[in-house]
């Protein structure tokens, strides 16, 4: 009974004795789901398309796009001005306007001004403090 | 200097009300944290001092992890991890136009959590250090184990709660496996072609922005961004006032949700969002209406904040008696001892009485500070709510972007993360899997994997789990008491949905 729970670990390949128990436990948790809910995963093809349809895609899809812009050229903009800050700076702003006229439902000159104005103040007041100020690495 | 002096120097209190405030605007702000606001500051401690850079990151600390109620209640994404369980009930009362109400509740459970810890501190320290000394790996396993079976309990669907908890531990292993923790330094489960950027896991500050920040605002775009609440809607109304009567039957609830923060402060490693998790599924679990909790109960509230809040004492114990932090926000308080040229340890209360105490009144008048300014400028802080969303959620992935590239200096993958985890959480909401669970597995992962594996090799015997110490005994009978209440709650809720279905 002893040799049954003795158990000795070789330091070499102790980092693979936790994530191999571990997806053995996700595979039979999965599998279980699998039997449990089956008839609900094979309908899930409704359900996507369902969701494709009922979505608001310029919103949904523009904030994807708009942020993997963002994130794309923050550093090669940062980058022309090492240490600045200058990449968030200056990519920051567009990406505040342009997100917010994606978020905004009626455009009057009211809402566009206060939207505009947040846009081009908090941006530089933001990299101003965490830059200047924090002495925080900007991109 | 003693006591007095420090009450009359208007350096030590500047420092405090100061930090206080910055810490609750850090932590106000989604995306920003009290581990960040110490981070940030701890280089301006350098010239100030130990007892006055301590007065500063320990009212950050405090202002920091109670901040975070304010965007927890406001818009259902906690600023600090510790504030999750917040939104569970905060956020739906806040929906229904009691959001002020929410917050006051909140804030007075959150300086209740913070003098019940702080008198633990002071007084029970060093026998509290003494019995958290006697855990080795064994126990320290067990209650992690019996943290993550506390998934469970939060779960609405427990199979699909347990696999999240797990594919949570399954993606936080990803990386090398930390030899600074006692592993062998070599890398796993990194798809080919990312070992650059994945050599070091997925850094969990960004997961957890990107699930509770980005996931948030994916999902309002998803349904065309409706209009949010306006002032009207955090106006103080006949539904919306707040009276100390609604803390009537809930003080045995605040005191036993402050001494499970600071328990679970004092476990080092442990700390964090577990302190607020495992406070309300206790009030869950021992409230006589367990089906209001998630649907706006200021019992949830109180339970989550005072919990989170007895934290900042219990975290503060194995730092100051042991020398190793109890959450990592007081990781950053080595930084300032080492700034100051002060070694932390067994050591330290007795040959420090006088930076002990000061520490002691510090957190007690930032608890004091944070109690009058956010009761009377709550609607101050209650404003984000009205801010239109054209202006707010730019501005929140703006500041997310921060957040996320400075923790750890400047990494633009974990820029990526936030992205790459927003996305995740949008899906996991389609797969109806959840969040809480998968981020408490996330959380707690890699400290499980390292005392599982370091308990087997010091013992080679798989018995030692149980039969280790009378400790490990106790923490079995409580898993298998939370593997129960579980079970009977997840019945409970089946057999009150099967009548209506």
């Amino acid at each position: 009974m002893d040799n049954l729970t003795r158990v000795t670990i070789d330091f070499q390949t102790s980092h693979l004795i936790f994530p191999i128990m571990i997806a053995v436990l996700l595979g039979l948790l999965g599998l279980a789901i699998l039997v449990r809910d089956r008839a609900a995963i094979l309908g899930s093809g409704r359900m996507w398309a369902a969701t494709f349809r009922e979505m608001d895609k310029p919103r949904f899809l523009g904030t994807l796009a708009l942020t993997v812009v963002y994130f794309l050229l923050m550093v090669p903009v940062g980058n022309i001005w090492p240490n600045t800050g200058y990449g968030f700076l200056i990519c920051s702003v567009p990406y505040v306007i342009v997100l917010g006229l994606l978020f905004m439902h009626e455009r009057t000159p009211a809402k566009l001004g206060a939207m505009l104005a947040v846009a081009l103040v908090a941006p530089p007041l933001i990299w101003w403090l965490f830059s200047e100020v924090f002495f925080l690495t900007l991109p | 200097m003693d006591l007095l002096a420090h009450l009359i120097d208007p350096w030590f209190l500047g420092l405090i009300f100061g930090g206080t405030l910055m810490g609750i605007m850090f932590g106000a702000i989604p995306g920003m944290t009290a581990t960040m606001a110490v981070a940030v500051c701890l280089p301006l401690t350098f010239p100030l001092g130990l007892v006055n850079s301590l007065a500063l990151l320990l009212s950050l600390y405090v202002g920091g992890i109670t901040g975070g109620l304010v965007p927890a209640i406001l818009l259902g994404i906690p600023g600090t991890p510790s504030s999750i369980t917040t939104t569970f009930d905060g956020f739906p009362m806040a929906k229904r136009g009691e959001g002020e109400r929410a917050l006051k509740i909140a804030i007075v459970a959150s300086v209740v959590g913070g003098l019940v810890s702080l008198v633990a501190l002071y007084f029970f320290a060093p026998v509290l250090a003494q019995f958290a000394i006697k855990f080795s790996y064994v126990e320290k396993f067990l209650i992690i184990f019996f943290a993550l079976t506390v998934m469970a309990a939060l779960s609405s669907d427990m199979l699909l709660g347990i696999f999240s908890g797990v594919l949570g531990i399954f993606l936080s292993l990803v990386g090398t496996y930390d030899i600074t923790n006692g592993g062998n330094g070599h890398t796993r489960l990194i798809p080919p072609g990312m070992e650059y950027w994945l050599d070091g896991g997925f850094a969990l500050l960004p997961v957890l922005i990107g699930i509770f920040g980005v996931t948030v605002i994916l999902e309002e775009a998803e349904i065309g961004m409706p209009r949010g609440q306006s002032l009207k809607d955090i106006e103080v109304g006949p539904h919306s006032r707040f009276s100390f009567s609604v803390f009537r039957g809930q003080w045995l609830n605040l005191i036993r949700s402050g001494g499970i923060g600071t328990f679970v402060g004092i476990l080092p490693g442990v700390g964090g969002s577990a302190a607020s998790i495992l406070s309300y599924t206790a009030a869950k679990t021992t409230s006589r209406h367990p089906e209001r909790f998630g649907k706006g109960e200021p019992a949830g509230v109180i339970a989550s904040e005072a919990g989170n809040n007895g934290l900042t004492g219990g975290a503060l114990v194995p730092l100051l008696s042991l020398g190793i932090p109890g959450d990592s926000t007081t990781a950053l308080l080595i930084g300032a001892f080492a700034l100051q040229g002060i070694q932390v340890g067994p050591l330290f209360i007795g040959q420090n009485a006088e930076t002990w105490n000061a520490m002691i009144v510090a957190m007690l008048l930032s608890n004091l500070v944070m109690l009058v300014t956010m009761f009377f400028a709550i609607r101050w802080f209650a404003m984000v709510i009205a801010v239109p969303k054209q202006i707010l959620y730019p501005f929140i992935l703006m500041m997310c972007v921060i957040g996320a590239y400075t923790i750890n200096y400047g990494i633009i993958f974990d820029v990526w993360t936030l992205l790459i985890f927003g996305l995740f959480g949008w899906l996991m909401a389609k797969l109806r899997l959840e969040v809480a669970p998968f981020i408490i597995g996330f959380i707690l992962g890699p400290s499980a994997e390292i005392y599982f594996v370091k308990s087997l090799e010091s013992f080679g015997d798989l018995t030692i789990f149980f039969t280790k110490s009378w400790i490990a005994v106790v923490l079995w009978i409580l898993i298998a008491a939370s593997v129960a209440g579980s079970i009977a709650i997840s019945r409970r809720n089946a057999r009150m949905i099967s009548p209506s279905a």
